[in-house]
């Protein structure tokens, strides 16, 4: 019995963005990386497209991590007082796609690092790697408002993706990205309406940033609210794809610094015996959550653990394999 | 949704002879698609025609139950394609797999550990499958036998061997397991197995043509108690063919598909086969079959399939009381916030980060947020004093020091009158900036 | 609700006038300003006026396309002029309209097969437009069930229900109502609604707050599509707002300029 396959058909699609340049574009990166184009839900190639595979980034710190669980020591213990060599690991021994460095030293809590200690952390990473780099602040938007303008004019021409811009804080990122030519995180707190609003404030300050909005929808752990964010995630997509185009943008989600700090993935073996290992444990929650937004849609993940991430290169290998019937 | 004006239309004599009282078939076949006439009006229906209506007022996806007693699962009658257009109800079935060449006795007492408690709740894996890889069915049957008297919980069985299945049913048949596979090849045999001991069949196609055809055979030997297997075992195609049986069945109404679905890993690395199994429990399979019986390997999917089968109209509420986090004493704060899970956990993650040992209190607010609580007047400083003094917190905690959430500020100093002396911090309004607040404030 | 801007039609004088003296300078500007507006398609109407209507569609279509990218939609009962114009046409065309008519559906059906144009069809035949909503209902299913058989799938009718003014036929509305919601019973996938919205207020006071409340409500009842004035600014906003209540939008703060620029 022949069964008629039913493909949906989608009015629009989603956007691409295009990150990093290379010397000939103006910049110092070995190559750049697409994201977004989706005609399709995810994966689903018997009905569209899935033109760019999603990729993976790994966590840079412009200063070594205090809280970080000690497995991760073995890890990059040798690299986390010095950036570039950090960066350097990531790409060549791990396979990250790009580089997020995130600038926690700036924190006034942490270093107080100044606005120039910043863009040396970011000029570092940059002679270090050749991959694309996504940068962000250290998370406290006062602080973070005076980093962004001196980070962005270092970089001009490499075309980061820079953020992280919220609703309540949007003007001076957007404003370092429209004068140096960088993409932007935008950022709302599991919020799809927030969503959407932020991302037409972005436009209306310059349309040229139309086409160089990365969404972050905020990312749950498992466990923690996980499916809120996959039921935005999907209703975003899903709207992209009927055309609103304000919700066309690809999507990011940091994957490893909320797993990285729940319950299942910080307790010891030893405190909770009834989890199992803890290594093993956390690896596998931070491959399950990135697995969980691989299906709503996702197109970059910020991993942390480097098996983690193995594990997920692998399956992203799986899941681009046609399907067309 | 029932059937349209034109498939009625096409099942009506199509002769307008108004002895409905309709002037044409195409105005009856309208008036019955708009649930304004009865078929019972029409003297010439034929049967097909009325068991095509009858077949439309079914649900989609039928139930199927696997297992007996305390530990039936229950599979399909799945309404959605997107959780968020209503929900999801009848969570996956995770059925860890044993084989009858390894030590079944050890797997499965391994299997009935797997058992765990988080975020106040009890996670178990339900279903317990045995595979035939001997090919021996005195084994098969010894070790179905094994498994049964080691654990309750629902069983599969695995073999494409009627023979085999038969032996192995002499012992289980009353647990009424669910047996796969019905092929192209053994569907006579094993749809009157299942039909004579009354145990749920999964019907194994080669592709989704073939199982459509599968089941339209089985049907027509009466028997309905099915799950449907494409055979596809590759991530990508599986996905596929999951979407395809969940879209055809809810938005298409196709017949054929308004069964359970079944998938099964193909990964023998236990990390891809953890993130593999994933996908199918996010994308539509009601059973899942995997090797993997680790703790830290289930717990994450246990967890997962808990998140996307939640109602995502209803807010999701966790328990109200007072919770220690890390070593908390009588010298710890007490951070006050309300039962929406969602923020409790984002808080109880901050606090927990920041090493000191705290109470959360937990208020009842019906699990809503705190400003949507704090606005309906279900956070008010009489109702946080209530719950402060039911929690037990006034004899087990000497340090009376609350923190407020930021949002609510405007509480504090009633909050003070109502607790009767508790000293009463104003914390962050974001559980974001708890770090910083209790790193000033208590490290 | 998908937006056909009503305003190039031969019955305005600019038009009338633009399309006598070969001008296509009001043509274009009404084609970038419904654009604008909010427009989805342009309807194109040579008026009762031309006298060779063929050639004066072929024109009309040339200029509008010139200005603007957007689909166009067909608006004659001359068929011949409807195939002419087809073949000029760059996106796949809408072609307005057909009644419950065998040869006019005959005409017209494989027409839009062949060109891969979509279909306004009314729910009128040659007795007129019925008074109460089962009889809309059946001509509407006749139109399915003949477009069916000839090839043509229903999720490209778009079928109207017929409005009159609400002045002289004020009984009609909730019979248009109902007519919408159990046109979706016909067949799966469902065909389409549409309605000329400005008839409902033909001879009225307050034209443009009747369009809009009756725009609404028949959104709310299902309408799909609306040959209206895109330049309305309070229709549009009205239309925008029913779009977030019916849950077809994803809303936030800015949805109207969301909704009004979403093609841009």
């Amino acid at each position: 019995m022949a069964v008629e396959i039913l493909k949906e058909k989608y009015r629009s699609k989603v956007g691409e963005v295009v990150l990093g340049a290379t010397k000939e574009e103006g910049g110092t990166r070995s190559h750049t990386i697409t994201v977004g184009g989706e005609t399709s839900l995810p994966y689903l190639h018997f009905e569209g497209e899935t033109p760019n595979r999603p990729v993976m980034a790994l966590e840079v710190w412009d200063t070594a991590p205090t809280e970080w669980p000690p497995f991760f020591e073995k890890f990059y213990g040798d690299v986390w007082n010095d950036p570039g060599e950090w960066a350097k690991k990531c790409v060549n021994e791990f396979g990250a796609d790009l580089i997020q460095l995130r600038l926690a030293g700036a924190d006034p809590d942490i270093n107080d690092a100044s606005p120039e200690d910043c863009t040396v952390a970011v000029k570092k990473v940059l002679e270090a790697v050749g991959v694309p780099l996504i940068v962000i602040g250290c998370g406290k938007p006062e602080k973070d408002n005076l980093i962004y303008a001196p980070v962005a004019e270092a970089a001009a021409g490499e075309n980061l993706l820079l953020g992280v811009a919220e609703l309540e804080n949007y003007k001076a990122v957007n404003s370092a990205c429209m004068a140096n030519k960088h993409n932007i995180i935008a950022s709302s707190p599991i919020d799809i309406n927030i969503c959407k609003q932020l991302n037409i404030l972005i436009i209306e300050m310059s349309t040229a940033m139309a086409n160089r909005i990365i969404i972050d929808p905020t990312v749950a752990a498992l466990g923690y609210g996980a499916e809120y964010s996959f039921s935005i995630m999907e209703r975003a997509r899903n709207g992209a794809l009927q055309g609103d185009k304000m919700l066309g943008m690809p999507m990011i989600g940091n994957i490893g610094s909320e797993v990285w700090r729940t319950k299942e993935a910080i307790t010891p073996t030893e405190d909770e015996p009834g989890w199992g290992e803890q290594e093993e444990r956390g690896i596998l929650w931070e491959a399950t959550t990135a697995m969980a937004y691989l299906q709503s849609g996702i197109d970059m993940l910020v991993m942390r653990h480097p098996e983690a991430l193995k594990i997920i290169e692998k399956q992203i290998d799986d899941l681009m394999q046609d399907n067309s019937y | 949704m029932g059937l349209t004006g034109l498939e009625i239309y096409k099942h009506l004599p199509k002769t307008n002879c108004k002895e409905c009282g309709s002037p044409t078939c195409l105005a009856f076949a309208m008036a019955l698609a708009a649930g304004k006439a009865s078929l019972d009006a029409c003297p010439y229906v034929s049967d097909e025609a009325k068991e095509a209506l009858d077949s439309a007022s079914a649900p989609p996806i039928k139930l199927v139950k696997v297992g007996t007693g305390d530990h039936v699962v229950d599979l399909g009658e799945e309404t959605e394609i997107f959780r968020h257009d209503k929900r999801f109800f009848h969570p996956t079935g995770l059925a860890v797999l044993i084989s009858d060449t390894e030590d079944v006795a050890a797997k499965v007492e391994k299997f009935e550990d797997l058992k765990f408690h988080r975020v106040g709740l009890d996670y178990v894996t339900d279903m317990v499958a045995v595979k035939c890889d001997s090919g021996d069915a005195a084994k098969f049957k010894e070790a179905v036998e094994t498994v049964a008297g080691k654990t309750e919980k629902a069983m599969v069985l695995l073999t494409e061997d009627p023979a085999v299945m038969e032996a192995a049913l002499d012992v289980v048949a009353d647990r009424k397991p669910l047996l796969w596979a019905a092929t192209a090849d053994n569907y006579e045999k094993m749809t009157e197995l299942a039909k004579g001991k009354e145990c749920p069949l999964v019907l194994k196609g080669k592709d989704l043509h073939e199982t459509a055809e599968l089941v339209e055979k089985v049907v027509a030997l009466g028997y309905k108690e099915l799950v449907l297997d494409s055979g596809a075992r590759e991530t990508s195609k599986a996905l596929a063919d999951l979407t395809q049986f969940r879209r055809l069945a809810v938005r298409k109404k196709f017949r054929p598909f308004g069964y359970p679905v079944f998938a099964i890993t193909s990964k023998d690395d236990p990390r891809e086969e953890v993130i593999q199994a994933g996908v199918y429990l996010s994308k539509y399979a009601d059973v899942v079959v995997m090797k993997a019986c680790e703790k830290q390997q289930l717990l994450p999917l246990l967890s997962w399939r808990q998140n996307i089968y939640t109602d995502p109209q209803k807010p999701v509420a966790v328990e109200a009381k007072l919770n220690a986090v890390g070593d908390a004493d009588e010298n710890s704060p007490v951070y006050i916030t309300t039962n929406f899970s969602l923020t409790y956990f984002l808080v109880e993650g901050e606090i927990e980060a920041t090493r000191i040992p705290s109470w959360i209190l937990s208020v009842d607010t019906a699990g809503t947020s705190v400003l949507t609580a704090y606005a309906d007047n279900k956070f008010s400083a009489e109702i946080i004093a209530e719950a402060l003094k039911k929690s037990g917190a006034e004899e087990n905690v000497k340090r009376h020091t609350l923190i407020l959430p930021g949002y609510v500020a405007v509480l504090k100093g009633s909050l003070e009158e109502e607790s009767g002396g508790w000293e009463v911090m104003v914390g962050p309004r974001e559980a974001s900036g708890i770090n910083k607040f209790a790193k000033e404030k208590f490290a | 609700m998908i937006i056909i801007g009503e305003r190039i039609n031969g019955m305005y004088n600019d038009i009338g006038k633009a399309i006598k003296g070969k001008d296509p300078k009001p043509i274009q500007e009404w084609a970038r300003r419904q654009e604008e507006g909010g427009a989805d398609y342009l309807d194109l109407n040579v008026g009762p006026a031309s006298p060779n209507k063929i050639e004066a569609m072929k024109w009309l279509i040339e200029v509008t396309q010139e200005a603007s990218d957007l689909p166009l939609c067909l608006d004659s009962t001359n068929y011949d002029a409807i195939e002419e114009g087809l073949k000029l046409c760059k996106k796949p065309a809408m072609i307005n309209s057909v009644p419950a008519e065998m040869p006019k559906m005959e005409r017209v059906f494989p027409m839009a097969v062949q060109y891969g144009a979509e279909v306004v069809a009314l729910a009128m035949n040659e007795e007129g437009i019925p008074k109460d909503a089962d009889s809309r209902i059946a001509l509407a299913a006749e139109l399915v069930a003949t477009a069916d058989s000839l090839g043509f799938s229903p999720e490209m009718l778009y079928i109207d229900p017929l409005t009159l003014p609400c002045n002289v036929a004020q009984d009609h509305g909730p019979e248009v109502m109902r007519t919408l919601r159990e046109i979706k019973l016909i067949s799966d996938p469902s065909p389409k609604t549409v309605i000329g919205l400005s008839n409902i207020s033909q001879g009225t006071q307050n034209r443009d707050l009747i369009n809009r409340t009756f725009a609404v409500m028949a959104m709310a009842n299902g309408l799909d599509a609306g040959i209206v004035d895109a330049n309305d600014n309070e229709l549009m906003s009205a239309i925008a707002t029913a779009r977030i209540l019916l849950n077809k939008d994803i809303y936030c703060d800015s949805f109207v300029n969301v909704f009004i620029n979403r093609n841009r």
